[in-house]
């Protein structure tokens, strides 16, 4: 019971922490937090799903598809929303993000509604028992992909001029200008690459959760607790926080109360922003007077 | 040219003063005839529009005067409205005292959810708050026979002093009462020091704190008062659908606040005060498609923040001096 429960709970929390991936190379890169993530993980799916049942493509040629969909949406809204108010205030970044998460849910709406939508699995193999465990291969696919992309992005941003890159347009814009970074452009194609993650995420995780139009906004809200867990902008701790909170979500929706799943996530934020608010692994921000 | 502006209005202060008095008059008798051009369908999105211009002014007070990225909106209104139906529905408490208890108990919450902005900035307080917005919610799902869950609590007619409030025309006198009183308070408020101090906490919070304005203090004093406004609204709002469900505040219901705000400009109550009167009939109209009324909303919300940053009353302000918002007294 507790060894499937923890197991589970890796597995859901694998897709906690893919999609604030998502989110953390996006916050490294231009310290803007995307509101409308998990708008991108719910367009990637439902692309997806267009390309396999309108067109009738291979499942591979379709995800493949969608996330270069996805990474061209991304740029595009950096270009068209996002660079004109630049330099303008957090909060108005932040409420341009807010509103661009309404409209595409309103856009998902208009064409499907209340239907809930299934997606195919990637594979369709039996799923993987070990003595009482049992494990999907949809488990093990999104929980490798994690592991792959956080290593991928760990050297990217540690390891190679891309991460000088992001520190320097992050830390000042301006400074990196001068010393010849093409900044806007950088920022586009990380606002690409960021939401072609949150499109990887959403067609691997779609068969679990199946499509409808809120999916991002129940899936973000817990990207968040595993982003505020771990530490903001920190990929390891993005994964840790991720795998912590589907641990925890399961174990007290096993030994306590299934409701209490839904909650997790929220108590989860407010308890650790009120007692240690740069996360576990985050270190608090330093103010210069 | 201050000193030209401070000199005429010294001059003409009274006859100024008047004719301020008599538009007042003017408009407040508009206000109260306005019942007899109406039918109940049309009085009903009166009434409402009375409500929200609560909300957003309460909204702007947070997010527009103290400059907080706070997001409990759509919580403390739903506050206000299950205080006023568990009171009035499950402990007989009368509506004349339903309604006050219901805002101060808002006020309460408020102040509970102002406390994490003493420590959190930005993002880290918008999710704070986003969330504590979605644990109310459900709360009110599984609060059992308390709150009837998603089914929704019915709230029987409410009387006052004996003398039932039943049609809508009757509602509406006892909302432009509550509403006038609290935005004139507001107004007051805005424009003392404590609304002073608000503002100085925006532009520059250490150059505020190094004036000897106590930062923490006055953000408290905003939460609560935010929180008393917005409550008002809430209990308003359950009288006036007779019932109230978890659903009414959801997401959708803070962005439909958070729309409010911003077409009529950050940090200028007249216009949260416009911004709700133009919009309120829009969630009506598009009700019978789904999805039109996030679209709509939200592709105001980026035009607004695109093309006119400071909203309506920003570009009134330009035309009409007179409307600017002043935080003195003459």
């Amino acid at each position: 019971m507790l060894l499937q429960l923890i197991l589970s709970g890796i597995a859901q929390g694998s897709i906690y922490a893919l999609v604030a991936l998502g989110m953390t190379v996006l916050f490294r890169a231009t310290t803007i937090v995307n509101f409308a993530h998990g708008e991108m993980f719910m367009f990637g799916a439902f692309v997806v799903y267009l390309f396999l049942h309108l067109v009738g493509a291979p499942f591979f040629v379709a995800a493949l598809l969608g996330v270069v969909t996805l990474f061209g949406l991304g740029i595009c809204i950096e270009r068209v929303l996002i660079r004109p108010m630049a330099g303008g205030p957090h909060i108005a970044l932040a409420m341009m993000t807010v509103a661009l998460s309404y409209l595409f849910r309103g856009i998902a709406r208009i064409f499907w509604g209340r239907e809930v939508l299934p997606m195919p699995p990637v594979f369709s193999y039996p799923p993987i028992e070990i003595g009482n465990l049992v494990l999907t291969t949809q488990d093990l696919i999104i929980a490798g992909t994690m592991v792959l992309l956080v290593i991928v992005f760990m050297l990217l941003f540690h390891r190679s001029k891309l991460g000088r890159l992001a520190q320097a347009a992050s830390d000042s814009p301006r400074g990196a200008a001068l010393v010849g970074i093409n900044v806007p452009a950088f920022y586009g194609t990380m606002w690409g690459v960021s939401a072609a993650m949150g499109a990887i995420a959403g067609i691997l995780v779609a068969p679990i959760t199946l499509l409808y139009p809120d999916m991002g906004a129940q899936i973000l809200i817990r990207a968040f607790a595993a982003m505020t867990l771990g530490g903001f902008g920190h990929f390891g701790g993005a994964v840790i926080g991720g795998l912590l909170m589907g641990i925890l979500e399961e174990l007290s929706g096993g030994y306590l109360s299934t409701s209490l799943i839904d909650v997790f996530a929220f108590i989860a934020i407010i308890v650790v922003l009120l007692v240690r608010p740069a996360g576990l692994f985050g270190r608090g921000e330093v103010t210069r007077v | 040219m201050s000193d030209a502006i401070g000199s005429t209005s010294i001059e003409t202060g009274k006859r100024v003063g008047l004719r301020t008095a008599m538009i007042a008059t003017m408009a407040l008798g508009a206000l109260l005839a306005l019942p007899l051009l109406m039918n109940d369908y049309q009085q009903y999105i009166v009434n409402l529009t009375l409500i929200y211009c609560l909300v957003s002014v309460g909204f702007n007070i947070v997010l527009g005067y103290l400059g907080q990225l706070a997001f409990a909106n759509a919580a403390l209104f739903g506050i206000g409205a299950y205080s006023t139906g568990i009171l009035m529905q499950q402990l007989d408490v009368p509506f004349g005292f339903a309604l006050p208890s219901s805002v101060l108990i808002a006020a309460v919450v408020g102040t509970l959810i102002g406390l994490p902005a003493l420590r959190l900035k930005r993002y880290y307080l918008a999710i704070v708050t986003l969330v504590l917005g979605e644990l109310l919610r459900w709360t009110y799902i599984h609060g059992g026979d308390i709150t009837r869950g998603s089914s929704g609590l019915p709230i029987s007619t409410p009387k006052l002093f004996n003398f039932p409030i039943e049609s809508e025309a009757q509602k509406y006198y006892v909302f432009l009462f509550v509403t006038v009183l609290i935005l004139w308070a507001t107004r007051n408020l805005l424009r003392s020091r404590i609304g002073r101090a608000w503002v100085a906490i925006r532009e520059n919070e250490l150059a505020a704190a190094s004036l000897g304005i106590w930062p923490a203090i006055y953000k408290i004093a905003a939460f609560t008062w935010s929180g008393a406004v917005v409550g008002a609204a809430g209990a308003l709002f359950a009288i006036l659908l007779g019932r109230i469900e978890p659903e009414s505040f959801n997401l959708n219901q803070l962005l439909l606040h958070f729309t409010f705000v911003m077409i009529g400009g950050l940090g200028n109550m007249i216009g949260s005060i416009i911004g709700a009167v133009i919009l309120t009939a829009a969630p009506e109209i598009l009700r019978n498609f789904p999805g039109f009324e996030e679209i709509v909303f939200s592709l105001l919300l980026i035009g607004v923040l695109l093309f006119m940053p400071r909203g309506i009353g920003g570009i009134l302000v330009a035309y009409f001096p007179r409307l600017r918002e002043r935080l003195f007294r003459d």
